[in-house]
């Protein structure tokens, strides 16, 4: 399986943070979710792969190119927090401000994703909700004939109808194979629905790359006291934190853990719960 | 470059009433001051604020980001600026010439050679006041860019004033007015490409967040 997107090195420097060496990729077909707190990296992340930001250090390559030119530009479609669209237009007007930038500008498609959607195409974007702004930059991302869709907190302060709509879109679009979406969000309810991987990013750093499926299958808590927390063996041990009656510790293989320790009690690990782990634990 | 000059052409449509307006009102006060040709200096002046407008309406509902993901280069991103400073700046004059020639209060006479005159004049102090402030609207923040804006305009005044004070050293521009306001414009428009040059090359390392 060849890659939308490989990220390798990227490094950022600035003067109280830096993004430091990261590497992940997007492989074709493939939803993968950035996750991370605010400040981890995420948003910088994906300005420096869209150009946005000078990168210190590192390749891009997307879509088997390593120069983010016009033509790559051409089928990626990026979806910011927010509309990004000036407010004096309607989403008719931005029909015909795009159809002049994007070559591959599929005007049907648009106005069917705008039917689809209830957009009205002639009232201004500045009387539109959160909710449907959010849609209306969903619609210009794939009107195009993107392949790529890059999502930066694309649904954040969005209601969970709406947030649901946009999933189902989004999943819509990766039936096609040659089809890719890289979303960074703090909402990992969101990312656990859709996702294929998930990535996660703490103080600039990628902390892991893994399959979603494999996280929530085989990684799990393990929740116990001081006593049976100092009989662990430290090579099972993730990351672990002190709560105020327990101790939970992230391990990689529940079952296997659970056969190792049989009084233990272990229970599986939630996306939320294992970047809290990674974020606010220690490591083992 | 056309979606994009197309969606500054909206910006600007949604602000001619006032810029009409503020034409109207400084035309009608200087009728009583001036000869009504006087306009052509006002004129590209005013119709240009809608460049800085838009430059401020981009970086407040955060196109000036967007438009970096689209098939378009910061070189064009750029050039399309100036081209609509430009575009405003000609349709400005173009606009109050007609008044020009016919709005003539207390009988005063209009010659072609001061319509001219006051044209490039216009025209040169715009060209200017583009060349300051442009490069400045993509470097600085916008409520930064905005003063630069208003003050790019007293700087051309004098820059123009400098300009003839120099060539009045090497002939008598008072014997060659049109030659000396000649020369002038063409140092403005020369000055107005090389910051777009200039500022081509700062925005093509900024990053824009």
């Amino acid at each position: 399986m060849t890659d939308a997107l490989t990220i390798s090195g990227l490094t950022k420097t600035y003067d109280d943070f830096v993004l430091d060496h990261v590497s992940f990729s997007v492989p074709n077909g493939s939803i993968v979710g950035l996750i991370g707190e605010n400040g981890a990296g995420k948003s910088t992340t994906i300005n420096a792969v869209l150009g946005l930001i000078q990168k210190d250090d590192g390749h891009v390559s997307i879509l088997e190119r390593g120069e983010l030119d016009d033509a790559v530009k051409e089928q990626i479609g990026v979806v910011f927090d927010g509309s990004n669209y000036p407010e004096i237009l309607s989403p008719g007007k931005l029909n015909r401000v795009m159809k002049r930038i994007y070559r591959s500008w599929d005007e049907p498609a648009y106005f069917q994703l705008l039917k689809q959607f209830s957009l009205p195409a002639g009232k201004q974007i500045r009387q539109f909700s959160k909710g449907m702004k959010m849609k209306l930059a969903i619609s210009v991302a794939l009107s195009h004939h993107s392949r790529l869709l890059i999502l930066d907190e694309a649904t954040s302060g969005l209601d969970p109808v709406v947030r649901d709509d946009i999933l189902d879109m989004l999943l819509d679009f990766v039936q096609d194979e040659d089809h890719s979406i890289l979303v960074s969000s703090h909402i990992t309810s969101d990312l656990e629905k859709i996702a294929d991987y998930i990535v996660l990013i703490h103080e600039g750093k990628i902390v892991f790359s893994r399959p979603k499926d494999e996280l929530l299958e085989q990684y799990g808590i393990l929740k116990c006291g001081a006593a049976q927390f100092d009989a662990l063996d430290p090579a099972d041990i993730i990351v672990y934190r002190k709560m105020d009656y327990e101790w939970q510790v992230l391990i990689a293989d529940r079952q296997k853990m659970q056969k190792k320790y049989p009084d233990a009690m272990i229970v599986p690990a939630a996306i939320d719960e294992i970047m809290l782990l990674y974020v606010k634990g220690e490591k083992g | 470059m056309k979606g994009v000059l197309l969606k500054d052409l909206y910006i600007a449509k949604s602000n001619l009433l006032v810029t009409a307006i503020s034409l109207l009102v400084l035309g009608f006060g200087l009728s009583f001051l001036l000869e009504p040709g006087a306009l052509l200096v006002l004129a590209p002046v005013v119709s240009t604020t809608a460049v800085f407008i838009s430059i401020t309406s981009d970086a407040g509902s955060k196109w000036n980001k967007n438009v970096i993901t689209m098939p378009l280069s910061r070189a064009q991103i750029i050039a399309e600026k100036y081209v609509f400073y430009l575009i405003l700046a000609a349709s400005g004059s173009a606009i109050v010439l007609p008044p020009c020639v016919l709005c003539t209060p207390s009988g005063a006479a209009v010659t072609a050679s001061s319509l001219c005159l006051y044209g490039t004049l216009g025209m040169s102090a715009t060209f200017f006041a583009g060349a300051i402030s442009l490069p400045c609207a993509y470097l600085s923040d916008p409520e930064k860019s905005q003063i630069v804006f208003m003050l790019s305009f007293l700087a051309s005044t004098g820059i123009i004033t400098g300009l003839i004070l120099l060539l009045n050293l090497i002939f008598p521009v008072k014997d060659q007015i049109p030659a000396a306001f000649g020369i002038v414009s063409v140092i403005s428009a020369i000055c107005l490409f090389l910051s777009y040059l200039i500022a081509v090359k700062l925005y093509r390392k900024r990053d824009i967040v």
